[in-house]
């Protein structure tokens, strides 16, 4: 009996965890929402935080990441395009590389990769923030934080997760066509009429909004676990370990909704 | 001290628990004041913190961040934010904990002596440093 009551408290404490976290989550989104559309946040002194958190996000990092997208999808074209060959479904190769590569696999990577460059070390900025009190500071002066600390990097993340997922995708669809045709154009016809068929409106419109909801959680979650660290130097790495977990978890939450609302 | 910490919003405050945002510069850090507070835009709140730290004799340190600074700047830069802040009070909170490494009586006294500045500046300090205010 007392086990019985001792599993149903812990159960009862994980699960008003987690609406706690929720709770949390979805407020500090409304915050940033209603400052996104105050007319006072948009001065030219956001605007250029924004810009340089983009390019942190997603510029400096390009060729390391060109160069992770090169060799991740020509490894996997040419598994496909192998395997394909050899159950004599060849003319399904293009199709296969199309849903795997781009609707699956780089936007799920793309945002693993920021997740782990960028998310990381927002969670620990933000954490350290507190931590030392310049969190206490602002609040003091009076100055918000949220339109030149919290909301540029949500914005960044957003735009940093869909530009490099689309330029990614881009840089496998080429890849395709040429592990599959060469260098030669007698394939063009078929290959982009396969791909007009298969990224109709709905599927773009699906994949764009998968990809602003992985920039959204890679950057939203460490900033909120960045912000309910105890104030106790020895709590930041525990922080950003809760925070990168959170964010592992939800980018696998966005993925299997996103399959289970395409292919069931 | 936790009675300071408990002053209201009509005191600025110069602390040791108040620190600057160690990724933005000294300008920046007190740019921050009219331009997310008064809204201004961000020429004119950076040419409002340069004439502040310029006033405090201190023009030079406007592109350093905190990690770069000495406690002296250090202080100038969070003295100028409080400034920057225009409220009726101005408490300095335990000098001695961020002045570590000068005579700090005199350097506040020599930083209050620049320019036109207004208002009555308040220093709480331990009972045992008086002695450092009457030299």
């Amino acid at each position: 009996m007392n086990f019985l009551a001792a599993s149903i408290e812990s159960l009862g404490a994980k699960i008003v965890r987690v609406l706690t976290v929720g709770y949390g989550l979805l407020a500090f989104l409304t915050e940033a929402l209603s400052a996104l559309l105050d007319r006072n946040t948009w001065n030219r002194a956001t605007f250029n935080v924004v810009v340089k958190q983009v390019y942190f996000t997603a510029v400096q990092i390009l060729p390391v990441f060109l160069t992770y997208v090169l060799v991740i999808s020509w490894l996997m074209i040419t598994i496909i395009l192998t395997t394909a060959r050899d159950f004599g479904l060849g003319q399904f190769a293009s199709e296969m590389t199309i849903r795997v590569l781009v609707l699956e696999l780089l936007p799920f990577l793309t945002a693993l990769y920021i997740a782990l460059r960028s998310g990381s070390a927002i969670n620990t900025e933000i954490a350290l923030m507190r931590v030392n009190n310049e969190l206490d500071a602002l609040a003091h002066c009076k100055v918000p934080p949220m339109p030149f600390e919290f909301l540029p990097r949500l914005i960044s993340g957003v735009i940093s997760v869909v530009a490099l997922a689309s330029l990614a995708c881009l840089i496998a669809v080429m890849l395709g066509y040429l592990a599959i045709y060469g260098l030669n154009t007698s394939g063009f016809e078929y290959y982009t009429r396969t791909i007009s068929k298969i990224l109709d409106f709905k599927i773009m419109a699906g994949l764009f909004f998968k990809c602003a909801l992985f920039g959204l959680a890679v950057t939203l979650i460490p900033i909120t676990a960045g912000l309910e660290t105890p104030k106790k130097l020895f709590m930041v790495p525990v922080s950003v370990l809760r925070g990168m977990m959170k964010v592992f978890f939800a980018i696998m939450v966005i993925e299997v909704v996103s399959l289970a609302l395409k292919y069931i | 001290m936790a009675a300071v910490a408990e002053l209201d919003d009509a005191v600025a405050r110069v602390a040791l628990e108040l620190p600057l945002r160690a990724n933005l510069s000294a300008l920046d850090n007190i740019a921050l004041i009219p331009l997310y507070q008064r809204h201004y835009d961000a020429t004119e709140a950076g040419r409002q913190a340069h004439a502040l730290l310029a006033l405090l004799g201190h023009a030079e340190i406007a592109p350093l961040r905190d990690p770069d600074m000495t406690p002296a700047q250090r202080f100038v830069t969070q003295l100028a934010r409080a400034l920057m802040l225009k409220r009726p009070r101005l408490v300095i909170d335990r000098p001695g904990a961020i002045l570590y490494d000068v005579p700090y009586p005199h350097f506040i006294r020599q930083l209050a002596s620049q320019g036109d500045l207004t208002g009555t500046w308040e220093i709480f300090d331990f009972s045992w440093n008086q002695t450092l205010y009457s030299e």
